[in-house]
């Protein structure tokens, strides 16, 4: 069986993906939590894993790297990448939400500047509402933005809600659910269809358990 | 300071074009094969033609320019669509059979990769709807990749109206359905399978588009799938033509190389029937193309069943790179060809000579050989006592063009 390459973002996500692919009995030997190495196989040596930065993710399946990938949506949706988007893995839940200082009115503002990692996101968003919008690209630290007046708003990643309360911003609307997504390389969808198919199925089926 | 250089066509990329021109030829040449007859429009087009046709393509994304009498136009955003109006009108009765093929940019804001104009090579199959054509030019494109020196490849064929016979029988609005399409080409059954819950529509329905994206694979159990859903008439009819397609594909043993992908749908909405669209391994993008659009033609006021595919060149090339399947360009020059004051008019007169028997000649005063480094097989000297040709290191004299031409021809038996 041709193997496959399979991408998954470094961090929380990986420890959640190993576990999973424990359960379908897909075992990588070298892996342990203090390694280093970022590519492993699996015994049969028909999966090469990959560990690669999370925003990277669906630019690696977009581009072929990789057939399969293990991202968040909050990066599928700001790559853009032109990918099949299969299952919903149900880990990693949070939303995108814009948020800002209590009492802040986006709809009644003539002009918005909005600071955040995900300046595709916000800009589809407040394109579909019909706002005027500058965005600002932050890599970080985002809400404070609107404390030092850099911005009016954010749009970023709301889990708990902790670090918006701790910096006194409340969320102002929501803007999409996310959660940790399988998407696959489209050609890859076609020319290995059955080695990925057998995995997506086996994927579903330790989803259920 | 920003550099004023395009970049799309850099001057450091010409051995990347010679290739790309290399590529070209190999298609033009198959399609040529298959009795199709090159044309070219116009690049510039009505903005008005664009406008009025509702969905054919978003106008923010069209090229605009204004001439000089204030009339929009557009840059070419599409090919299918010119050439059908143009088909139409021809004189009705003329259209039966007609092949035409082209190599042309297309141009629109955004496009794959940020560039504005990408090259498209296509065929285009006016005045016949049977399957038997529809099988031959799936077969067409599956021997261009061929001869491009491709080995994994495969064809997805589906058909645009399987979808759009199911969603007819729904009361869904535009947007819905547009969402709808989205959630199918990415195969997101997770957001689509909730996003359907939201909407009213029938129970065996919802599960029939719920389970479009799935249904790919090996044509036969793809259609054994199909037919447990209980489909109505219509739907049967459209899917009775893409097995009528697969039948006759079958006589030309391209089985391998093709899948069903009911999930397939094409964002130019002018297709009626078939679509396909052909991957290439590696690479995340359908590299051709196509389908049948019987309905175009009625736009413009003329009813001409109609099929066609178009390669993405630019991708194509990519795709042959990647799989190291271009080969390195011809740029040596054959001969060189040295004289001096006494000796031009004879050297230059050997030099047409060659150079209309296929040789490629640069000539240049004797002074030059001392400075420059020109590379070429033959180095050839016109000196006013002594005529030399040099190849591998070895020098022959000669004392006229017949005894050249002798050295040449046994150099190039001799290899």
């Amino acid at each position: 069986m041709e193997a496959f390459t399979l991408a998954v973002a470094k961090g929380r996500t990986a420890d959640h993906t190993i576990r999973l692919l424990e359960q379908m009995d897909i075992f990588f030997e070298d892996l342990t939590p203090s390694s280093r190495k970022l590519v492993f196989y699996n015994k049969k040596h028909t999966i090469k894993l990959i560990f690669v930065k999370a925003v990277d993710v669906p630019t690696y399946v977009e581009k072929g790297a990789a057939d399969i990938g293990i991202a968040g949506k909050d990066n599928i949706l700001e790559s853009e990448a032109d990918i099949y988007e299969i299952l919903d893995l149900q880990i990693g839940k949070c939303k995108f939400a814009v948020a800002g200082k209590p009492g802040v009115n986006i709809d009644t503002l003539q002009s918005l500047t909005i600071a955040t990692k995900y300046p595709t996101v916000a800009k589809k968003h407040f394109l579909r509402k019909g706002n005027n919008v500058e965005i600002v690209k932050l890599n970080g630290s985002v809400e404070l933005a609107p404390l030092i007046g850099l911005s009016d708003v954010i749009v970023d990643i709301v889990e708990t809600g902790n670090t918006l309360k701790e910096n006194g911003l409340v969320v102002i609307e929501h803007v999409e659910p996310i959660s940790t997504r399988l998407i696959i390389n489209k050609a890859s969808f076609a020319m290995k269809a059955n080695h990925i198919q057998q995995f997506i199925e086996k994927l579903k089926i330790s989803l259920e358990e | 300071m920003h550099s004023l250089v395009n970049n799309h066509y850099r001057a450091d990329q010409i051995e990347r074009f010679q290739q790309r021109e290399e590529l070209i030829s190999k298609l033009k040449h198959r399609f040529k094969t298959y009795g199709y007859k090159q044309i070219q429009t116009s690049a510039f087009e009505k903005y008005d033609m664009y406008a009025t046709k509702t969905g054919i393509v978003n106008t923010e994304d069209m090229i605009k320019i204004i001439d000089a009498s204030g009339e929009v136009l557009v840059l070419r955003p599409d090919i299918t669509i010119p050439l059908t109006q143009w088909m139409t009108n021809k004189n009705q009765l003329t259209v039966k059979h007609d092949r035409y093929f082209y190599v042309m940019d297309v141009f629109r804001h955004v496009q794959w990769n940020e560039q504005k104009e990408r090259t498209q090579a296509g065929i285009e199959y006016f005045g016949d709807s049977s399957p038997t054509v529809d099988a031959e030019v799936i077969a067409l494109a599956i021997h261009t990749l061929h001869d491009c020196g491709f080995s994994d490849y495969k064809i997805e064929i589906g058909h645009a109206g399987f979808f759009k016979a199911l969603i007819a029988q729904t009361s869904l609005s535009t947007t819905e359905i547009t969402n709808i399409q989205r959630f199918i080409q990415s195969k997101n059954l997770a957001e689509m399978t909730a996003y359907l819950e939201s909407l009213t529509i029938d129970e065996p329905l919802k599960t029939a588009i719920r389970n479009i994206p799935f249904l790919y694979g090996q044509p036969k159990s793809v259609i054994n799938e199909i037919n447990q859903y209980g489909l109505d008439n219509e739907v049967k009819a459209e899917l009775k033509k893409l097995i009528d397609v697969y039948t006759n594909l079958q006589a030309y043993d391209l089985s391998e190389d093709i899948v069903f992908n009911l999930g397939l749908i094409n964002d130019m909405d002018y297709y009626s029937d078939i679509i396909f669209q052909g991957f290439i391994n590696q690479i995340g993008r359908p590299v051709v193309m196509g389908g049948r659009y019987d309905n175009l033609g009625d736009q413009f006021g003329t009813h001409i069943p109609a099929i066609g595919f178009a390669f993405d060149v630019d991708l194509l090339i990519h795709a042959a790179s990647q799989h190291h399947l271009l080969s390195e360009p011809e740029s040596s020059i054959d001969i060189c060809l040295y004289y001096d004051t006494n000796t031009q008019q004879e050297a230059v007169a050997a030099a047409f000579h060659l150079r209309n028997q296929g040789y490629s000649v640069i000539s240049f005063p004797k002074e030059t050989s001392e400075t420059a480094t020109i590379q070429a097989t033959w180095e050839i000297m016109y000196t006013e006592n002594v005529y030399t040709a040099a190849v591998d290191n070895q020098i022959y004299q000669f004392k006229n063009f017949v005894d050249l031409q002798g050295l040449l021809q046994a150099k190039k038996e001799n290899g």
